[in-house]
């Protein structure tokens, strides 16, 4: 046991660690007070949110470089959890600066400053599973994302579709997380610890039951495959991004999906890996069961099943929604390599993910604010009646479909050459196959947007110069990091290094 | 100094387009009726001066262009080159990342650039009947140029590809939105099959990559690059047989070889004429040239092994497309524009049989058949599109009598039709020779076969002549083509469409009295590429060289 | 000294619990049974982690029970408002009225 000196010198130490997470609280209370004390004002608590998170990033800037553990090795600061971090934080602030130019949720909903005040809460959730490495954080984590989630998904209480969607949003959430921790029990009763670094230790060391494992880490398993909403853990996923307000279903769509690869990335190579001395980037995995495998079946599942799916449908949300399944799919298939490479391909892909899904719901946003639908019919002509939001809606879904010169190129290029020098060219031949059947249902917007009603005389759509503004935010890298994607991918391959507690 | 000018004028042929995209755009479209169209004429003849600018810079690179270089494998050879570092990286976890900005021509290349440059300034005028989003039209069509230019130019895979696929999009859109009736159906089918195969080309380019360590395409044609324990090292590994079958399925498809040709005849019936011309005269010989770029070069332990594969593909393409075309005179399907974009097929199959025979004059008459073809369908595709404008049908039966009404189209119809047919005098004829001499010698039997295709084309290409030119004038069309005298003045062709027609009918002609320009050309790149690949290889007959 | 109740007993009932849990999710329609149901899932993963604390003599696990009721409640407070804004607008707690949106 620590004495009381060493206690409080480790609390010193892991507060100066924790620092960005206490921006985010000490944002989050501001935010309720400034809420309960300006009732009148519009975006008060959203500039908080803003500035919450600028400070954030200044401390997580600090942070670059460092590797270490705080609070007793229940959390870890390491280049991998940054990495993830750095993208939950710029999908946050997109995330905020797309709500304010939301008129959904200026006019369904009763006022917005608990809206933002939820984000932060949210933010800080998916920060504190980044790192966390016990299950009990873990658990805790994933319920300050989720709980913060369910409301912000109904957050337009006057829209029918929104309460519908929090409905079913919580119940799908509660028992995946149920489920969860009925795995993490399992675990804690088969190894006698919370804590990963200890799991694996003893995992290294005594020989377990392999069912009671197997059936422990499945369950685990359907906690974190609902936040990444890979199949057969997606059935929330369309109902909840076609009912939730646009900006919150951005959000759900890459920073919870970031949160949740984090942590699935982590779970897998703290608790399986077996370390092997000089060779890190390779993973052996402990225990006879084929994590490889079972990660790669769920990896096929959530291509084929969200590209197919996404066929049907006719509205552009919903059908963003399944490409967010068949892209959690392709995330998969580079984890299920389990070796340094595929970490980084994920890395890459969460980027340019984050810029283009980002910009793609945006761009939904700002036609809904015109035309108040979403539905794939009315985007007949759109492309002349509004020509930037048409080109850069076409850019993003280039991009998702991964065609250069486009960032989701650089994304796919990774992920195919992780699958195929870990020798799954199978996985890789189903991969482009799936991106392939995606062209499908992406063509069918920019289709309607440019082939149907040509010589449509409805009126022009109308947007401010502002929006254009942020629009060209995420059009510019979505282009850019497509040319020039360097700087991304030697940031992504030196994060690709996952503390493992030694 | 032949060979290099001291000016980068490979960048600027390729991306001059992009510029001039960017310019008119920035043209503001008018308000009203009257600045709307003088905004149109503007953006109109922006694009005619930017690709009049880019066939100069192509005439330029032919008049520097050294004869006598070889290229295909060695740096040394090739002209031109520009050669920076795009993306490096050395990266500890992932691997390293080496990716060039590489462009450079050789005798396979550079008559590429060439015939991209003619088509794509001639395929302009045309362009100018276009009435809807005029913008939009001249801008994806300048984006095209560039998709193309650069295919032809890049040396290195990762260029290539990106080349490759940034094409799909405007295609895309220049079918599917200012085609035909079924466009949409004709413009989706088109960017499926292209990806279908391109996405296959993608994982066998990962896969050299892993093994090469470099998207240097030079590189991956040296056999002592690749790493022992890597996927594609070693010779005649099924892997390797694989990847080179995605590469090939990838290249057929565009060429298009049968039977992965059925996205052609969709697409050219519904495309707009220049879209037409672009796509049968530049996009198909993208095709072959990936081919004799990249797939048979880099793994040319698979092209001996497929070799007779790719014969008969190439015989199977020559008399299937033949019989379709003349299938075209069957009741009720008589499409004069289906019947060029079958004989599209046909003419393609030389290209692919030339190839197979691994024998100088049979890749020089494969090359020369690529630029020749490229000329004439274009030439046959304007044609129609003439046509077309004035009688808003295609029919094959609906015509007749044309030569009263019309003399002089008539007189470039001729000249086109001939050519096509493979008459002695025009260029056709001298590159279908060289092919059929190099296959003859490899493959007797399929040549012989292959013949047929010589033969059936004359049939329909004269039937169809007979039809629409001789006989009489159907009720219908005896008065003017445009009572009112507004668009068409006089019957017969006008000075625009002289315009593109004319050069490209001189050309047909030149070349099939003096061919020696354009295959000195490639002679030398040609002999170097069949030594390359004669150790894996059948080569039939006593080798002399050329 | 009594013989205590073996570890398996304990993990058998609360498997039992949470079976009859994820049942009770399955089938109910009420959504207000649903969460009850749901608490039953989570009361049997208490029991799981007390049995094997106390078995393993490791106050983590019951450590671990403490966050999940305090969780739990928070969760439920959630629920049944949200409950309640669907009430509001459907006029139903059920949910296979609740159908704006099917695949």
């Amino acid at each position: 046991m620590l004495g009381l000196d060493q206690f409080i010198a480790e609390l010193n130490k892991s507060i100066s660690m924790f620092l960005p997470e206490t921006a985010l609280v000490i944002a989050f209370l501001v935010a309720l007070l400034l809420d309960l004390m300006f009732k009148k004002s519009k975006n008060l608590t959203g500039y908080t949110a803003l500035i919450g998170f600028l400070v954030t990033g200044y401390f997580l800037f600090k942070q670059m470089n460092m590797q270490s553990t705080a609070f007793s090795n229940m959390f870890v600061i390491d280049q991998f959890g940054i990495f993830m971090k750095w993208v939950i934080l710029l999908s946050s602030i997109g995330v905020v600066l797309i709500s304010f130019f939301t008129n959904e949720l200026y006019e369904k909903a009763k006022g917005v400053g608990e809206y933002f005040t939820l984000i932060i809460g949210m933010a800080f959730g998916m920060f504190l599973l980044v790192g966390s490495s016990n299950l009990i954080i873990i658990y805790l984590a994933i319920e300050t994302m989720s709980l913060s989630s369910y409301v912000l998904a109904g957050y337009t209480k006057e829209v029918k579709r929104a309460s519908e969607a929090s409905l079913k949003y919580v119940i799908f959430g509660a028992v995946s997380s149920g489920i969860m921790i009925y795995g993490i029990s399992i675990l804690f009763g088969l190894t006698g610890s919370l804590n990963l670094f200890e799991i694996n230790r003893f995992l290294a060391a005594n020989p377990v039951n392999n069912f009671a494992l197997f059936l422990s880490v499945i369950m685990i398993l359907s906690g974190f495959g609902y936040k990444i909403s890979a199949v057969p853990f997606h059935f929330w996923t369309p109902d909840v991004y076609e009912g939730a307000p646009v900006p919150i279903t951005a959000y759900l769509s890459v920073a919870s999906k970031a949160a949740g690869f984090a942590i699935l990335l982590r779970f897998f190579k703290v608790t399986f890996l077996d370390s092997v001395p000089g060779n890190d980037s390779v993973w052996t995995l402990l225990g006879s069961i084929d994590w490889h495998f079972v990660i790669a079946i769920l990896a096929v599942l959530s291509m084929t099943l969200g590209n197919l799916v996404a066929l049907w449908q006719t509205n552009v949300k919903r059908i963003l929604a399944y490409s967010s399944i068949a892209h959690a799919g392709y995330m998969l298939m580079a984890v299920s390599t389990m070796d340094d490479a595929g970490v980084a391909s994920v890395l890459i892909y969460f980027f340019m993910y984050m810029v283009m899904n980002l910009g793609a719901f945006y761009v939904v946003a700002l036609i809904a604010n015109n035309i108040g639908s979403e539905e794939i019919d009315d985007y007949n002509g759109l492309g002349y009646r509004a020509p930037i939001l048409g080109i850069c809606m076409t850019l993003f879904l280039i991009s998702l479909t991964g065609l250069p010169p486009t960032a989701g190129f650089i994304g796919k290029l990774y992920v195919f050459s992780a699958v195929v020098k870990a020798g799954y060219i199978w996985l890789a031949v189903v991969g482009v196959i799936n991106s392939v059947i995606s062209l499908f249902y992406y063509v069918k917007i920019f289709r309607n947007m440019y082939l149907n009603d040509v010589d449509s005389n409805k009126s022009k759509l109308t947007y401010s110069p502002a929006s254009i503004v942020l629009l060209f935010v995420f059009a510019i890298p979505t282009l850019y990091l497509g040319i020039f994607f360097n700087d991304i991918v030697k940031w992504a391959s030196y994060s690709a290094n996952i503390f493992m507690g030694k | 100094m032949q060979g290099s000018i001291g000016f980068p004028i490979l960048t600027w042929i390729t991306f001059l387009p992009i510029l001039g995209m960017l310019i008119v755009w920035l043209i503001p479209s008018g308000k009203d009726e009257e600045t709307k169209k003088r905004s149109n004429m503007l953006i109109r003849w922006t694009s005619v001066g930017i690709t009049f600018i880019q066939l100069i810079l192509a005439v330029i690179i032919f008049l520097n262009y050294n004869n006598g270089m070889t290229g295909v494998n060695q740096q040394s050879g090739f002209q031109f080159i520009e050669k920076f570092t795009w993306i490096k990286a050395s990266l500890p976890l992932i691997g390293n990342i080496h990716i060039e900005y590489f462009m450079g021509i050789d005798g396979i290349s550079a008559p590429m650039v060439l015939l991209t440059a003619i088509i794509c300034f001639v395929a302009v005028f045309p362009s100018f009947g276009i009435e809807k989003a005029v913008k939009g039209y001249f801008a994806m069509y300048l984006l095209l140029d560039t998709g193309m230019m650069g295919v032809f130019n890049s040396l290195d895979f990762f260029l290539f590809y990106v080349f490759w696929e940034l094409m799909l999009l405007p295609m895309y859109f220049l079918i599917g939105i200012w085609g035909g009736p079924r466009k949409e159906y004709a413009a989706i089918k088109f960017f499926i099959y292209t990806l279908v195969g391109s996405v296959f080309m993608l994982l066998v380019m990962i896969g050299l990559y892993l093994s090469v360590g470099s998207f240097n395409m030079l590189d991956m044609m040296n056999p002592a690059n690749f790493a022992s324990d890597s996927i594609f090292g070693g010779f005649n590994t099924s892997i390797r047989y694989v990847a080179f079958i995605a590469l090939f399925i990838g290249f057929a498809i565009k060429v298009p070889s049968v039977p992965f040709h059925t996205w052609l005849p969709d697409a050219h019936v519904e495309a707009p004429t220049p879209i037409s011309v672009i796509l049968a005269g530049v996009l198909l010989k993208m095709g072959t040239y990936g081919m004799l770029r990249i797939a048979f070069p880099i793994f040319p332990d698979a092209v001996g092994y497929f070799q007779g594969l790719i014969a008969w593909i190439g015989m199977i393409s020559i008399v299937y497309g033949a019989f379709c075309a003349l299938g075209q005179f069957k009741i009720g399907k008589r499409d004069l524009k289906k019947l060029i974009a079958y004989s599209s097929v046909s003419h393609m199959g030389y290209v692919m049989l030339g190839m197979a025979s691994m024998r100088p004059e049979g890749i020089v008459g494969a090359i020369f058949q690529m630029f020749n073809h490229g000329i004439i369908t274009a030439m046959l595709f304007m044609i129609v599109g003439v046509l077309y404008d004035r009688a808003h049908t295609r029919g094959l039966d609906e015509f007749g009598g044309m030569a009263n009404k019309m003399p002089v189209y008539t007189g470039i119809m001729t000249i086109a039709f001939f050519a096509a047919i493979g008459l002695p005098g025009m260029s056709g004829f001298i590159s279908e020779a060289m092919v059929f001499l190099g296959a003859f010698n490899t493959y007797p039997m399929l040549t012989m076969v292959s013949g047929l295709g010589i033969i059936l084309g004359a049939a329909y290409m004269l039937w169809a002549l007979q039809k629409v030119f001789f006989g009489q004038i159907p009720e219908r069309w005896q008065g003017p083509w445009d009572p009112t005298g507004k668009k068409y003045k006089h019957d017969d062709i006008n000075g625009r469409e002289l315009t593109a027609l004319i050069p490209l009918a001189v050309i047909v002609i030149f070349l099939g009295i003096m061919p020696n320009p354009i295959i000195d050309m490639m002679s030398a790149s040609v002999n170097h590429f069949v030594e390359f690949m004669r150790p894996f290889v059948k080569i039939g007959g006593h080798l002399s060289g050329m | 000294m009594q013989e205590s109740v073996p570890l398996n007993y304990y993990l058998i009932l609360s498997a039992i619990f949470f079976v009859m849990g994820a049942v009770g999710v399955l089938t109910r329609r009420n959504a207000i049974i649903i969460f009850m149901s749901i608490e039953m899932m989570l009361n049997a993963v208490n029991l799981t982690f007390v049995s094997f604390s106390s078995y393993n003599s490791d106050p983590a696990g019951q450590m671990f029970v403490f966050f999940v009721m305090a969780v739990a409640a928070a969760e439920a407070a959630i629920g049944l408002a949200i409950v309640l804004a669907l009430y509001r607008n459907q006029q139903t707690v059920y949910v296979d009225k609740v159908n704006l949106m099917k695949w």
